[in-house]
């Protein structure tokens, strides 16, 4: 049967200094959201392999949430009902060197 | 009484009404109940609402259900009024030593004063994109950052 299943590496997601791949290898999943974690104080920078530190290219910027509110968030998932978006083309960056911006992603595996 | 204590007093309330009226998603034991993950019904059924405790975990961290339930539909609230940050995260959660929070993939704000966003709660909302039965409650888990605090479940299944 079909299930909806989370991503093992979901999560806070360390990033020190240039934007990262959210994996090293190809990674189909369905649904992924990206958000600052709560607290910290980077803005958080999404995009492709040529996400530039200066925002260029980014496919969305999200402000922190350092003292209460909701998150600001990157959500994307295909609503086709199928694993289609790769993780290892989505980079993230944080403007503050060691924020763990939240990473959370789903894909469907048969069990 | 103190703010906390009384919260803590309706909470309690809050808890007796809900043992009362179970919902399906929230019987105990091992029995499978439900439809088989990837099925689609005709009928959308709320197996799971209200208040959810973890308190009677060893370390507050509890799954939705013990046992294997798919849901096509999930939304988790931080309770209004309540204080702490509310940790979402998978079965990796449940045997963490450290710190919980850095298993989880998700985190939710408290809204205990209605200050911020103009009084809406902080919510995770998850759904099968065609309305399939694909999410097992029984592989997302809680963790109340403040032990016995009780974020809003409500989860549905087409049946």
């Amino acid at each position: 049967m079909t299930v909806l299943t989370p991503w093992a590496a979901s999560g806070p997601f360390p990033v020190s200094g240039a934007p990262a791949p959210l994996a090293t290898s190809s990674t189909l999943v369905n649904q992924l959201s990206v958000k600052p974690r709560l607290g910290q104080w980077s803005k958080v920078l999404i995009g492709g392999p040529n996400l530039g530190t200066d925002e260029s290219n980014a496919m969305a910027i999200l402000y922190p949430v350092p003292n209460g509110g909701q998150a600001d968030a990157f959500e994307v998932q295909d609503q086709g009902g199928q694993n289609t978006i790769d993780l290892s083309q989505i980079y993230v960056y944080a403007t503050i060197p060691g924020d763990t911006p939240m990473v959370e992603a789903f894909g469907y595996q048969t069990v | 009484m103190n703010r906390r204590e009384l919260f803590k007093q309706a909470l309690g309330v809050g808890a007796a009404a809900i043992a009362v009226t179970r919902l399906s998603g929230q019987s105990s034991g091992s029995s499978y109940n439900g439809p088989a993950g990837g099925s689609r019904g005709s009928q959308l059924v709320t197996v799971l609402a209200g208040p959810f405790d973890t308190s009677q975990q060893p370390n507050g961290v509890a799954p939705l259900t013990a046992v294997p339930q798919y849901a096509t539909y999930l939304r988790i609230q931080a309770h209004p009024g309540q204080e702490g940050k509310i940790a979402i995260g998978g079965p990796g959660m449940a045997s963490t030593t450290g710190s919980i929070a850095d298993s989880t993939f998700l985190e939710l704000w408290p809204n205990y004063d209605a200050s911020f966003d103009n009084g809406r709660s902080d919510t995770w909302i998850f759904s099968d994109p065609k309305w399939l039965n694909t999410i097992d409650l029984s592989q997302i888990y809680v963790y109340p950052e403040i032990a016995g605090e009780t974020p809003i479940v409500t989860a549905f299944q087409l049946v």
